[in-house]
């Protein structure tokens, strides 16, 4: 487990090839923690900050999981020194837990606002999309994001004329790639979208 | 029913019946990865752990049944191909069944009240501890 300074994304493998591009989707298998994980430790923080204990029921019950559920979850985490148990068996986070918890909760407000306020995501979807990656984006990305917000911030007349331009060039999409300085042979736009979703069987 | 409304009941219910099939679905997968000779150990503890807890589910659907409902499940379970030793198969199993423990006493705090359900998860406690005394018995060094 490294420190709280190096980072959690990513552990690193020595022998990893030079070329990223191949192994980018192994990435995510290497990734500290799940997503599952991450929600259990953010359960464990916010039942500490309401209630003042977090035990396996309360984290099922927030989760909407069961015990056996979140107990086994929890092992790895034990394991890895994330969490910690008390003999009234209540959870609490260690050092290096809540470091974690801290960076992915920055995380998720980073690209919280980035989705929103400068892509334009609606607030609902904004805050979906940056729950799903907050556990899975490097540090690295996040402080390019939260450079760009800085510079957004610093001056808001300045970011307003550069968010208006490009929503106005967003908005202007003609579906036409031979035109597109961004599309090749297809259409971005039109690949961006997924065939519509099978409709969900009744359950009986 | 003095403290409780009948739909709660049946939540609370609802939840047992999730943490019985659930724990299950974990004592057939791990006893199907356990390897060698260490499944001639724990290999009938297992499927014995399996059969309860499909009874066990069984009542509690029972008992939703009589409240009028139908019983609810809901679970999330993603079981990996890793191979396992007969320790670390008891050690998971007596992992499911403090979490089932737990489950038992803390649904007995909620159903305060209502005497049949206390009396059933009363002795639900009993023999989900009598399981827990008997696998950290089996797991002392």
């Amino acid at each position: 487990m490294p420190g709280a300074g190096a980072g959690y994304n990513v552990r690193v493998d020595a022998n990893r090839p030079s070329s990223t591009a191949p192994v980018t989707w192994k990435e995510f298998d290497q990734n500290v923690i799940s997503h599952s994980a991450a929600h259990h430790l953010m359960a464990i923080d916010d039942l500490i900050g309401t209630l003042g204990y977090a035990r396996v029921s309360d984290i099922a019950r927030r989760l909407g999981i069961t015990r056996g559920s979140v107990s086994i979850s929890l092992q790895p985490l034990k394991k890895a020194g994330l969490v910690t148990q008390d003999e009234n068996r209540h959870l609490r986070l260690s050092e290096a837990g809540r470091s974690l918890v801290g960076s992915i909760k920055t995380k998720r407000l980073l690209l919280r606002r980035l989705l929103a306020e400068v892509l334009g995501v609606g607030g609902a979807q904004a805050e979906i999309d940056a729950c799903k990656i907050e556990h899975l984006v490097s540090n690295e990305t996040a402080h390019r994001v939260l450079a760009l917000l800085r510079f957004l911030d610093e001056d808001p007349e300045r970011a307003e004329r550069l968010l208006a331009d490009w929503r106005l060039a967003g908005a202007s999409c003609r579906h036409a790639p031979e035109t597109c300085p961004s599309c090749a042979s297809e259409c971005l736009a039109s690949l961006v979208e997924s065939p519509p979703t099978a409709p969900k069987r009744k359950t009986p | 029913m003095t403290t409780l409304k009948k739909t709660d009941v049946i939540q609370e219910l609802n939840r047992l019946y999730a943490e019985e099939i659930e724990a299950a679905l974990r004592y057939f997968h791990l006893l199907h990865a356990v390897r060698g000779l260490d499944l001639l150990l724990v290999g009938p503890k297992l499927k014995e752990a399996h059969r309860e807890t499909i009874e066990h589910a069984e009542v509690i659907a029972r008992k939703i049944r009589t409240l009028g409902g139908v019983p609810m499940l809901r679970v999330s379970l993603e079981l990996d191909a890793t191979p396992v030793d007969g320790r670390q198969a008891l050690e998971l199993a007596l992992t499911v069944e403090e979490a089932a423990l737990e489950a038992y006493q803390d649904c007995l705090r909620r159903v305060e009240g209502d005497v049949g359900l206390e009396d059933f998860i009363r002795q639900q406690i009993a023999v989900e501890s009598e399981h827990v005394a008997e696998l950290k018995q089996l797991l002392l060094d």
